[in-house]
């Protein structure tokens, strides 16, 4: 139907942290941006917002933007998306995200992203590329039901696949059977994939991902006193040649969700910058002395981060290390109890078949920003080793390069869409208008 | 015979053999009259001229106002003969969609009928011009600007930042303000983009150009057609307006800003050998006291690695940072064509335009 070459399959990958987008065939996305988006209520700010859209309405063209009717009393809001858009401070521009606990609940909020990726960052007519979307591995039919009928209805796609996480990250590394755990922004899911389907009673599933450790990192900084700025709230200045002074700039109406956001961003650069999981389990004392890391913000304030290092990834093996951060005591009545992840792996492997028990133990994948984490392969391996069966060789695989590891179910993807085999299973429009959106389930697997 | 190196731009066309160390030889403004003749011969007199942009904010857009140029530089200007073609070597900008990509190769092989062809993204032509394959990239043409960090000659998109402003913008707003102080005179938008040319400069700090916009000195300048106007604060304001988007009523911060954010995206082990090398390139960056201002707020924003613009090299002619995506392609043609690495004929015939996404990088 479609000839693997000449027209590009576009592979889009909705995660909770970022959203990845870019054609078939290549070995990176070209479109990386969060999912998160910014949100101008117009009801809250009428007044003082309506002169400002007259002014704006020369940007409009560069924005994710939604017609707006401000005679209308409904609640309509302009959303920006994108981290260029993102990452300028505006009045009363609050941070809202589409999902909740691995569920889409605004498809609005996703319709104005994927807006953004075709038209703004790839540069596309989504009538021209079929589509293949990465979904979550234990993803409702409604849910499924609801992107295709979004992707055909509004972007008149010509043909779309949906195809689960945990069956992409094991395509990207050649494996038809393997366990794959992806630890990514929202949360850590380890997932059993057998000849390319999903064993859906054998996943398991913990809130624990990067945005729990950067919220553990937050914390942490905050308990020693240092105040993260964000980007937009100083400005520098040069009083004399090689010193600088940071002045304070003010600006009333940004939200807190804005400002929450900025700091997220810059506890994650320090995160990703400095930590690393340590070789054996967390111990206060063990590392008290450890030497301290420099890192610079940017407003040229510059931390030390010692014990922190090794015991915020820690939280990955031992979430009720968590509770011993200063401000994350409400951890543990929130949470039903978490476990950690060699605990999660081995539980996963107990509900498969026991004939493909030795199996999955010898191709475990690791998938994921959070997964990209220095040292974390050689210590799953090492919990590992101790927990599993006598007879079971544990092998944990990830490949060497950061970029793959994050962008794992990304490449896959693009590694299914580009294959000669697969494009006889694409699901078409006309099969679409003939059969409806049900009949995706079967199509889909 | 050398291989020919096109640069086409939203303003400028630049063509040349490729002889790195020199011009191009042939640079015109990519811009086509086209003449609508009336069909009924009685009115005879009815002939109107449209001006054609093949090239619109870096991508081509018109095809065949396009082709037709192409033709006349190819043939005309630089006599290349029928039957006869040698290899091509094309710029693209940033996030150039693989649709576009691949028609260009369509139109060389089918209707030029070139022998090798080869396309490469302009951020790292302009770092092989001034002899590096890692920095960072400031490429601010006439309709767009173009950020891209380069890591050992690949660009990381994903870091990458493209804005669809550019020259044209800043020619608009020169126009809108010097017909705010003289309300009487109306000049047409090419002269305004030759008085840009002429007078645009850079204020060296913020806090200067507040001053600037009290008090500073006029200049009067005489038209073309005779009329005279005044020019005083206008001049800054242009420069201004890159480092401060606010007065182009854009929602976006400065240039520098987003070049330290582009930068901080990609891994950090790259950061120093980015931010040390810092190119500039585009006709709008050769603005008056531009660089040192940019320099100058790039100090403020990064204080442990020490941001530098990169200086071209003496042996490079002097109008480098205009040419440099052109000057760099040169280079890359003398490498890529000796060593069979482009696209032929046979491998176009054979596999079709996707050909290109395979080969060129």
């Amino acid at each position: 139907m479609y000839g693997g070459d000449e027209v590009s399959a576009i592979v889009i990958d909705l995660g909770s942290h970022t959203c990845k987008a870019g054609y078939a065939g290549e070995d990176a996305p070209k479109a990386v941006f969060p999912s998160v988006v910014g949100s101008i209520d117009h009801i809250e700010a009428n007044n003082d917002v309506k002169s400002e859209k007259e002014s704006e309405s020369a940007s409009d063209s560069k924005n994710g933007v939604k017609p707006l009717d401000s005679d209308k009393p409904k609640a309509k809001r302009k959303l920006y998306v994108g981290s260029q858009a993102l990452g300028y401070r505006r009045d009363h521009m609050e941070v809202i995200s589409p999902i909740k606990d691995g569920v889409v609940v605004d498809w609005d909020i996703v319709d104005n992203i994927w807006d953004h990726a075709f038209r703004e960052r790839l540069l596309i007519d989504p009538k021209e590329h079929p589509m293949l979307l990465a979904e979550p591995s234990c993803n409702t039919p409604q849910q499924r039901e609801r992107a295709a009928e979004l992707m055909f209805e509004n972007y008149k796609v010509p043909a779309l696949f949906l195809a689960k996480n945990a069956v992409l990250t094991s395509f990207a590394s050649g494996r038809a059977t393997s366990l794959v755990v992806d630890s990514g922004g929202g949360s850590t899911t380890v997932t059993a994939v057998h000849d390319g389907y999903v064993l859906q009673k054998a996943a398991a599933k913990s809130p624990i991902g990067g945005e729990f450790l950067t919220e553990c990192m937050m914390k942490s900084l905050e308990s020693k006193g240092i105040v993260l700025k964000p980007r937009y709230s100083f400005k520098r200045r040069e009083i004399r040649s090689g010193e600088f002074q940071t002045i304070d700039l003010d600006f009333p109406n940004t939200t807190e969700s804005y400002k929450l956001y900025s700091q997220r961003v810059i506890a994650s650069d320090v995160k990703e910058c400095v930590c690393r999981v340590p070789d054996t389990a967390f111990d206060e004392t063990a590392y008290a002395n450890v030497p301290m890391t420099s890192y610079e913000l940017p407003d040229g304030q510059t931390i030390e981060i010692g014990a922190d290092r090794f015991k915020i990834p820690d939280v990955l093996f031992n979430p009720s290390l968590a509770q011993m951060i200063l401000g994350m005591e409400s951890f543990a009545d929130s949470a039903a109890p978490v476990r950690g992840l060699p605990q999660m792996v081995i539980e996963s492997i107990n509900k498969c078949d026991v004939d493909i028990r030795r199996e999955l133990f010898s191709s475990i994948l690791l998938a994921g920003g959070t997964a990209s984490m220095q040292q974390l392969k050689e210590r799953l391996e090492k919990e590992l080793m101790e927990e599993a069966p006598q007879a079971a060789r544990v092998k944990v695989l990830a490949s060497g390069n950061s970029i793959e590891r994050r962008f794992s179910v990304w490449i896959g993807g693009s590694i299914l869409a580009s294959l000669g085999s697969f494009q006889q299973m694409w699901f078409s429009k006309a099969e679409y208008e003939e059969h409806g959106v049900s009949y995706i389930q079967r199509k889909c697997p | 015979m050398e291989a020919v190196v096109v640069d086409a731009g939203s303003k400028l066309l630049k063509a040349g053999f490729a002889a790195p160390d020199q011009d191009p030889a042939l640079i015109i403004p990519t811009k086509m009259k086209r003449v609508v003749e009336d069909g009924e011969p009685a009115d005879s007199s009815a002939v109107e001229e449209v001006t054609v942009d093949p090239v619109v904010r870096g991508f081509i857009r018109d095809w065949d106002a396009m082709e037709d140029l192409l033709r006349h530089v190819l043939y005309t200007s630089l006599g290349w003969e029928v039957g006869e073609e040698g290899q091509i070597l094309f710029t693209d900008p940033l996030s150039t969609p693989k649709a576009v990509r691949e028609q260009l190769v369509q139109l060389m092989f089918e209707t030029f009928n070139v022998s090798g062809f080869y396309a490469s993204e302009q951020a790292v032509l302009s770092l092989y011009a001034i002899g590096r394959i890692s920095g960072c990239t400031v490429d601010i043409g006439h309709g767009k600007i173009d950020i891209a960090p380069v890591c050992e000659g690949a660009v990381q998109h994903i870091a990458s930042k493209r804005f669809e402003i550019g020259g044209i913008d800043l020619t608009n707003l020169l126009a809108q303000e010097l017909h705010k102080s003289n309300p009487s005179v109306i000049i047409d938008i090419s002269e305004v983009e030759k008085l840009k040319e002429q007078y645009a400069c850079c204020a060296e700090d913020q806090i200067a150009f507040e001053e600037m916009r009290n008090s500073c000195q006029k200049e009067q300048h005489t038209l073309p057609d005779g009329q005279v106007i005044t020019i005083e604060r206008e001049r800054y304001i242009i420069g201004e307006a890159l480092f401060q988007p606010s007065i182009l009523c854009l929602e976006e911060y400065g240039i520098v800003e987003q070049l330290v954010r582009s930068i901080s995206s990609v891994s950090s082990e790259n950061h120093r050998q980015l931010l040390e090398n810092i190119v500039l390139c585009g006709g709008t960056a050769s603005m008056i006291g531009f660089e040192e201002r940019f320099q100058k707020e790039a100090n403020l924003c990064s204080s442990s690695v020490r941001p530098s613009l990169v200086k071209p090299p003496e042996y490079m002619p002097e109008n480098l940072s205009k040419n440099s995506a052109w000057m760099g392609g040169a280079i890359l043609a003398k490498v890529v064509f000796p060593q069979n690495q482009h696209v032929t004929k046979a491998d176009y015939d054979e596999t079709g335009p996707s050909i290109v996404h395979k080969k060129c990088f």
